[in-house]
């Protein structure tokens, strides 16, 4: 089985977002480290887990950004990933995932994958959008939200189960290929072994270069970007440990809740 | 585009028209809502006209399925805008819709705005910290609607006409369709007034005791977990609170150790007094707060239930 798996290397959690001094986008301070999108890493792992029961399977691991992201690339190879492949694009600004896919898209023309897995959403601009978009430009199916999957490569489908509203599941069976964006919950990603560490240190990363040009006003664009307002007063509480207990306590007694 | 389950227009279909109603209103155009499904008896929508694409292989959602109805009726009435909502199906197939008519797509968006004389679409972005004003490209223009960022449309509107295309479709990719929901009950948490709720940042599965002794302060009290602490299996999933979980609107909300991810925000924006515990004095939650305590849990949840002990033995 041939398998691609779409990675974003994003700023980790802890990192903060600083709106950059147009507003129109969000900057990140040299020492913010970076990891692969939470939700892509488990893609990376549901292709680990197929490779696992079907040898055979060859995985390509594909990432569009600026150098570091390579690095992001390097990990997924030292998880067990066969091949990475950079797809080039260092300008710090809002990318549409219609170009993303874009490019994607063309890098898999050609390549014929059985399967191709992502993430169901970066933790950054949380679009949800780029892999069923890739799927619609190379005319395969996919689905989105799934938390179990099933190869039936014999029988050339998968069985998947998507998460719905209110703990609700559905599943279903969709011909190969296809396109599956994974939400957390599916797996637990696992650790590099030393191996596979070895193994990426000796892994060229290819870089890809497209034209990336787009005419101004085809897509979307943030046009403004600032810190989130705050819905609720929040009171914070002074002291020590022990004297914000007591303040708490006491606020909650005043409200007949304790 | 409606929202429908077994042929039945579900409520938030009428978020959406509300949100087209602003949009109409500046872009001087008609609304459509229109209907994908196995439809017999097409009721009429208030405030809109309806347009159902109809046929057998619609029975059930599939995403294929969808997209093509969408595209149809994209290709009947030439709309500037397709308003989507944000659901599992919405996002589902809205993308893809934006992508084969080469338009673009904004997902999950909570308000629209003017913004420097053109009209703007605001959304959540880095793990909830930023709020984003998008613009749209060359039309078409997809957009998800987050639930409940807009009121429902008047229901008693002058319902609009109804026209119905019969499509000849059958799912090509997909099949064995099947819908499981399983006992996801938690009447603990359902009746719950006080709900302390766990997030990553308990670190182990360990201190949900620390937190169990907290709710024990309290009478009518559950814990609850996000997302995060539901998938390393710290707590069944029937005690996750959020956008895939439960929904709860408890007395007292208790948040410990959450970051505030939008995701889970929603699931217990409606709490009446919010507490939040946490480490990180940016974290994103303390701007859904009424209480903010900046602190480690492991040392101040033991401080709280220490300080109400003693508050009980004074009684």
């Amino acid at each position: 089985m041939k398998i691609l798996v779409c990675i974003k290397q994003v700023p980790d959690q802890e990192s903060r977002p600083m709106v950059n001094v147009q507003r129109t986008w969000a900057e990140y301070g040299d020492k913010t480290a970076y990891w692969i999108n939470r939700y892509d890493e488990h893609a990376v792992e549901e292709a680990l887990r197929i490779k696992d029961i079907m040898p055979e399977t060859s995985i390509d691991i594909v990432s569009i950004g600026p150098q570091r992201v390579t690095s992001a690339i390097k990990r997924c190879i030292e998880m067990g990933a066969d091949q990475g492949f950079h797809l080039y694009y260092d300008r710090m600004e809002y990318v549409s995932p219609s170009l993303k896919s874009q490019l994607i898209a063309e890098f898999c023309r050609n390549r014929k994958y059985d399967l191709i897995l992502t993430g169901v959403m970066s933790e950054d601009t949380m679009s949800a959008q780029t892999g069923p978009m890739i799927a619609a430009r190379l005319g395969i199916p996919s689905a989105t939200s799934v938390i179990k999957l099933d190869v039936h490569a014999t029988g050339g489908y998968i069985r998947v189960e998507r998460e719905l509203e209110a703990g609700h599941r559905c599943s279903l069976d969709l011909a190969l290929p296809a396109l599956i964006a994974v939400q957390s919950g599916i797996n637990r990603p696992r650790y590099p072994s030393f191996s596979n560490v070895m193994r990426a240190k000796n892994t060229e990363i290819k870089e890809i270069r497209y034209d990336m040009n787009v005419p101004a006003g085809r897509y979307e664009t943030v046009a403004s970007i600032q810190e989130a307002a705050s819905e609720r007063a929040g009171i914070r509480l002074e002291g020590s440990t022990a004297e914000k207990a007591a303040a708490l306590w006491q606020l909650l007694h005043e409200k007949s809740l304790i | 585009m409606c929202e429908q389950s077994g042929g039945r227009i579900l409520p938030i279909t009428y978020e959406l028209i509300s949100c087209a109603a602003q949009l109409a209103d500046y872009y001087h155009s008609r609304i459509t809502t229109v209907l994908p499904g196995f439809i017999t008896d097409p009721g009429a929508v208030s405030g809109a006209d309806l347009l159902v694409i109809n046929s057998p292989g619609l029975a059930q959602y599939t995403c294929e399925g969808w997209e093509r109805a969408a595209l149809i009726a994209a290709e009947q009435i030439r709309p500037d805008i397709i308003i989507i909502a944000h659901t599992s199906t919405g996002a589902d197939y809205a993308p893809r819709v934006a992508a084969q008519m080469d338009g673009c797509c904004i997902t999950s968006v909570c308000g629209i705005e003017f913004f420097e004389g053109n009209i703007a679409y605001r959304r959540s972005g880095f793990h909830g910290k930023l709020d984003l004003l998008y613009r749209g490209g060359k039309p078409p223009l997809v957009i998800t609607v987050a639930p409940g960022a807009f009121p429902p449309h008047d229901q008693f509107a002058e319902p609009g006409v109804i026209n119905v295309i019969d499509m000849d479709f059958c799912p090509q990719f997909t099949s064995n369709l099947q819908f499981n929901i399983p006992d996801q009950s938690n009447t603990e948490l359902e009746d719950a007034e006080v709900i302390i709720a766990a997030g990553k940042g308990i670190g182990k599965a360990e201190n949900l005791q620390l937190l169990r002794s907290m709710a024990a302060c309290f009478n009518r009290s559950a814990i609850a977990g996000s997302r995060v602490v539901c998938d390393n299996g710290w707590l069944e999933y029937s005690a996750q609170v959020g956008l895939t979980g439960k929904k709860v609107a408890p007395l007292l909300y208790v948040a410990c150790g959450i970051s505030g991810s939008p995701q889970h925000i929603v699931g217990m924006k409606d709490s009446k007094t919010v507490v939040a515990i946490n480490r990180d004095p940016e974290a994103v939650i303390f701007r859904y707060s009424d209480i903010c305590v900046v602190e480690d849990l492991e040392k101040f949840i033991p401080a709280f239930i220490q300080e109400a002990e003693k508050r009980r033995e004074e009684i």
